[in-house]
């Protein structure tokens, strides 16, 4: 019970494990463009071989940034009864729509035919694969580099005049106020529960109730966060921030070989897990 | 966005960014539901707010930050595909947008408690879309699902939104400290 109210403790955003190996060294704009390149690969590729393979390659890149293998596991552990709860669904259900493929049982509406277990196979697998190769960019990589690097990464959208500073302004408040709401949320979740308020106590099937119970959280909430950002507002503009003007930058940062390298190397990773045809 | 990112805007858009991502790591933004998606959701509300507040560009940002912390907090496939997890979302404040504006004039109470309707279902029905174009779901589990799960998120979703905003712009003359970039 006293659990659910230490929110600030569990939250693990921007998690980040020094280990100063090659990929914690790469420069983040490289860094953030094959990560996405090899994460697209992966949302396309539907074959069995392809995704082994690609799995492969995510179990190395725990290697290579020398982080242990269960942090990545870890994110996986509270899936694993919703992964099989969807994987029967799909077992069962999806083998109407899917095209083609040898059907080896049909009852009724079920039928299941090879195609829909390659589907939920597949996507199993695109899911553990994913799992890691965030878990890897996000351990390696400080939320202000990864900021700095996306913003960069976007600067050539100034051209079609989109406000990437401004739009990784937004990301870095947002990261910013996570911890300081989550301190908010649970003192307000303390003040209600010593006035009686009960908070996840309501069994899991009582759904009205357990919603009921949210909103005595939910609302002020917002209304604390509004009120602070009336606050950031203020004092922004006393300092003159000026949206979209001309600004210099405290950290620069210098392609070197390594970064070229590894943009290629996951160019060609992308490239073989979608060219395996099996 | 007449004028581009105002400072309000840039704030705004960061605040409530950070509710739609503390709901989802807290997992309080979750109401469990026995249906395949496993969970209803109210995280689409940020972005129906700022969507509300201050007009769809700051609505898709939020939308955008709900999305990319969806995909990464994701624990179901679904939602660990970039397609089904942050597309959708960018609509979600556009369309309470529009039709928070369209309605304005008629009935602001209405306006707003539609709006919030409106942007669940957006969420609700284009995610779920992109569940059965994507192939993770057949179409009647989807339609199960849109009933089960988007009815209890629209119906709270109105709640909320409609406390939220209309207490903020009833206070709102007053709290807004900023006379700069204001006007509510």
């Amino acid at each position: 019970m006293s659990a659910e109210f230490e929110l600030s403790r569990n939250i693990t955003i921007g998690q980040y494990l020094p280990t100063g190996s090659v990929i914690h060294r790469l420069d983040p704009r490289f860094k953030l463009a094959s990560f996405a390149i090899l994460i697209l690969a992966i949302a396309i590729c539907g074959t069995y071989v392809g995704n082994l393979f690609a799995l492969a390659v995510c179990i190395a890149m725990f290697s290579v940034s020398r982080i242990p293998l269960h942090y990545g596991l870890s994110g996986i552990k509270p899936a694993i009864p919703f992964i099989i709860i969807l994987a029967l669904l799909q077992l069962l259900f999806y083998g109407e729509i899917a095209e083609g493929g040898t059907v080896y049982f049909e009852w009724g509406f079920i039928k299941i035919s090879s195609e829909s277990i390659r589907l939920v196979l597949v996507s199993a697998m695109r899911f553990v694969e994913v799992i890691f190769l965030s878990s890897v960019l996000t351990l390696s990589t400080s939320t202000t580099e990864l900021t700095h690097g996306m913003e960069r990464l976007l600067g050539p959208l100034e051209k079609i005049r989109f406000p990437v500073h401004a739009f990784s302004l937004i990301i870095t408040i947002a990261i910013r106020f996570v911890p300081t709401f989550a301190m908010e949320m649970e003192k307000m979740m303390k003040a209600q529960a010593s006035r009686g308020a009960e908070f996840g106590t309501g069994e899991w099937w009582r759904i009205v109730r357990r919603t009921k119970d949210m909103l005595p959280i939910i609302i002020p909430l917002f209304n604390v966060a509004l009120s602070r950002a009336e606050d950031l507002i203020l004092a922004m503009e006393t300092r003159c921030y000026t949206p979209g003007s001309a600004r210099t930058r405290y950290t620069h940062y210098k392609a070197k070989g390594r970064d070229y390298l590894a943009l290629a190397i996951s160019i060609a990773l992308a490239a073989a897990v979608l060219a395996i045809p099996w | 966005m007449e004028k581009g990112l105002t400072v309000r805007k840039i704030v705004i858009a960061g605040v409530l960014g950070a509710i739609a991502i503390l709901l989802g790591v807290t997992r309080l933004g979750y109401i469990p539901v026995p249906t395949a998606a496993g969970n209803a959701t109210i995280m689409h509300i940020p972005a129906v707010i700022g969507g509300i507040m201050e007009g769809w560009g700051v609505g898709m940002i939020i939308g955008l930050i709900f999305g990319v912390s969806s995909f990464l907090n994701a624990t179901v496939p679904l939602f660990k595909d970039p397609l089904v997890a942050i597309l959708p979302r960018l609509f979600i404040g556009v369309t309470a947008y529009f039709t928070y504006v369209g309605l304005k004039r008629t009935n602001e109470y209405l306006a707003i408690g539609l709006a919030g309707f409106v942007g669940a279902l957006t969420n609700t029905i284009l995610v779920l879309g992109m569940a059965v174009i994507r192939g993770y779901m057949a179409f009647g589990v989807a339609l199960t699902t849109a009933v089960f799960n988007g009815l209890p998120e629209a119906i709270v979703s109105v709640i909320v939104t409609l406390a939220v905003v209309t207490a903020w712009k009833k206070l709102g003359s007053g709290k807004q400290k900023s006379k700069v970039s204001g006007g509510l």
